[in-house]
């Protein structure tokens, strides 16, 4: 782990006083690194991932991204260096067209209108959808939308991408096509969700939580395969490793 | 209940005709805004018994869905709800003001029914002005066009941020009827009963989702301020075209009278 990217030292957070979603977290990622959270419903993985770029204020402990601490006053510069792909495509997506939505975060940033330009169209092509360019949002498919959403983050150009559920409600041919594009990235990637053979196939980190604490962080194979791990977080071991039978 | 549906569409298709760009698109879209208040100026400032001068200032709405490749069929579908309630405003005048102005083919014309004519006339003119200038034009354009004038950041965002959400309450209300619909079959309408948490539910999940949308632009570096992908420098049609509807509507407007 050459360079460390995020930083979470005894991390609590809870959205009700008394409620902690989230207890005593800590945990390191370096650069290039590929995680996956997961854990049943209510762990605390969606929190997790808003607690690295401050949308969920009053936690304890600390927080640091790219060495910046988490706070009121740094987080324009977090949420530059961080891309966050939402659960809903839907409600990410706002803007009239797709060059439009994907142009918002440079335009926000003050680029200058050739810049924005160069950087909408490389993060378009880069998701291999720069025929969309001129498409109206909401003529999109949830494929498509899943793509969009990944290409307004990668317009930023960010150190880290953060998402939320990304294969949820993707048919089979773009899940793969999800995978494929994810596992081309370099950039450090957490990435929360139920379904575990997509994590299999992207992450080589795994952190399973449960209850809003940490169960087990390592090697995504050995976690996964564990089944009695699994089991006694509400889990089940992913389907390709059920049909080859257990590691 | 597709009405809903419809309304969706409706509104997504006014962003959609914008992909035509028809001359009307590509002139700038300040000279457009000015022209548009200048119009509806004028028009409101006609005075109520002189319909003759505001029959001239039709050619405006005219000219500009005959040149502009918009459909006029399209635009009274989409404004059915608001017409009528435009229509509305000057009904009771009749009652009220019953002086006889002039005779016409042995029938005695009173103020208040030129009065209402004109009232509605104005109503049905200025709103197709509004519903020309965001066809041909586009509310990301019109909300350059006004930070151009100065006008309140704030104020703008909130006019294209209301735009935006317009159809996002359109949709989550549709999931809410269609939802209700599937478990009340046969059953007309939607029962005075379920309104209350059928309202309230509507308006929880509408704050939801217009959370997470403004988690998702403050995420991508969102502060306040728009940036509206630029215009442009006003060219030598956008001059003539604003040149030529201001003369157009001064001359309507001081000798439209005599006829």
């Amino acid at each position: 782990m050459s360079h460390i990217h995020i930083e979470l030292n005894n991390v609590s957070f809870g959205y009700e006083p008394d409620k902690p979603v989230i207890k005593n977290v800590s945990l390191r990622a370096g650069e290039e690194e590929s995680i996956g959270i997961i854990g049943a419903n209510g762990a605390g993985k969606s929190t997790l991932l808003k607690l690295l770029v401050g949308l969920c204020p009053g936690f304890s402990g600390s927080i640091r991204v790219e060495e910046i601490p988490v706070e009121r006053n740094t987080l324009p510069k977090i949420r530059e260096r961080c891309g966050y792909v939402f659960q809903d495509s839907d409600s990410q997506l706002f803007m009239p067209s797709v060059y439009e939505d994907v142009a918002f975060a440079p335009r926000n940033y003050g680029l200058p209108e050739e810049e924005v330009e160069r950087r909408t169209i490389a993060a378009l092509e880069r998701v291999n959808i720069l025929h969309l360019k001129d498409k109206p949002v909401y003529r999109l498919s949830g494929g498509e939308k899943k793509l969009v959403s990944i290409a307004t983050i990668l317009s930023m150009t960010p150190d880290i991408i953060l998402m939320d559920e990304p294969s949820t409600a993707l048919d089979l041919k773009n899940r793969r096509n999800l995978i494929n594009i994810l596992n081309s990235f370099d950039h450090l990637k957490i990435i929360a969700s139920h379904d575990l053979d997509m994590i299999l196939e992207t992450c080589k980190r795994t952190i399973l939580l449960s209850d809003g604490r940490v169960v087990a962080d390592g090697n995504t194979r050995e976690i996964l395969g564990n089944e009695r791990l699994m089991a006694e977080n509400d889990l089940e071991l992913p389907l390709s490793m059920q049909s080859k039978g257990v590691i | 209940m597709d009405k809903l549906g419809g309304a969706v569409r409706e509104l997504s298709r006014i962003d959609e005709n914008l992909k035509n760009q028809t001359w009307l698109v590509r002139l700038h879209p300040l000279v457009k805004l000015l022209v548009s208040v200048l119009y509806i100026a004028m028009t409101v400032s006609v005075p109520v018994l002189n319909i003759g001068m505001l029959l001239l200032m039709a050619v405006y709405p005219v000219v500009l869905f005959i040149t502009g490749d918009v459909s006029f069929r399209d635009s009274l579908r989409r404004l059915k709800v608001v017409l009528p309630l435009v229509c509305f405003v000057g009904v009771l005048n009749p009652f009220f003001d019953k002086t006889p102005v002039m005779l016409a083919e042995g029938l005695m014309v009173t103020g208040g029914v030129i009065s209402m004519v004109t009232l509605m006339v104005k109503g049905v003119l200025t709103v197709l002005a509004a519903y020309l200038l965001i066809a041909t034009t586009g509310i990301e354009r019109i909300c350059y066009a006004l930070r151009q004038l100065h006008v309140p950041q704030l104020i703008v965002t909130q006019i294209l941020l209301t735009y935006r959400y317009i159809s996002l309450l359109l949709t989550e209300m549709k999931k809410t009827v269609d939802a209700y619909k599937l478990r009340a079959p046969g059953q007309r309408g939607i029962h005075i009963r379920a309104w209350g948490s059928l309202v309230g539910g509507l308006l929880l999940r509408s704050i939801d989702r217009a959370n997470v949308l403004y988690e998702s632009m403050i995420l991508r570096g969102f502060h306040g301020e728009f940036y509206y992908s630029g215009a442009g420098k006003a060219e030598t049609a956008d001059y003539i075209y604003l040149i030529a509807w201001t003369v157009c509507f001064i001359v309507i407007r001081l000798f439209g009278g005599r006829i």
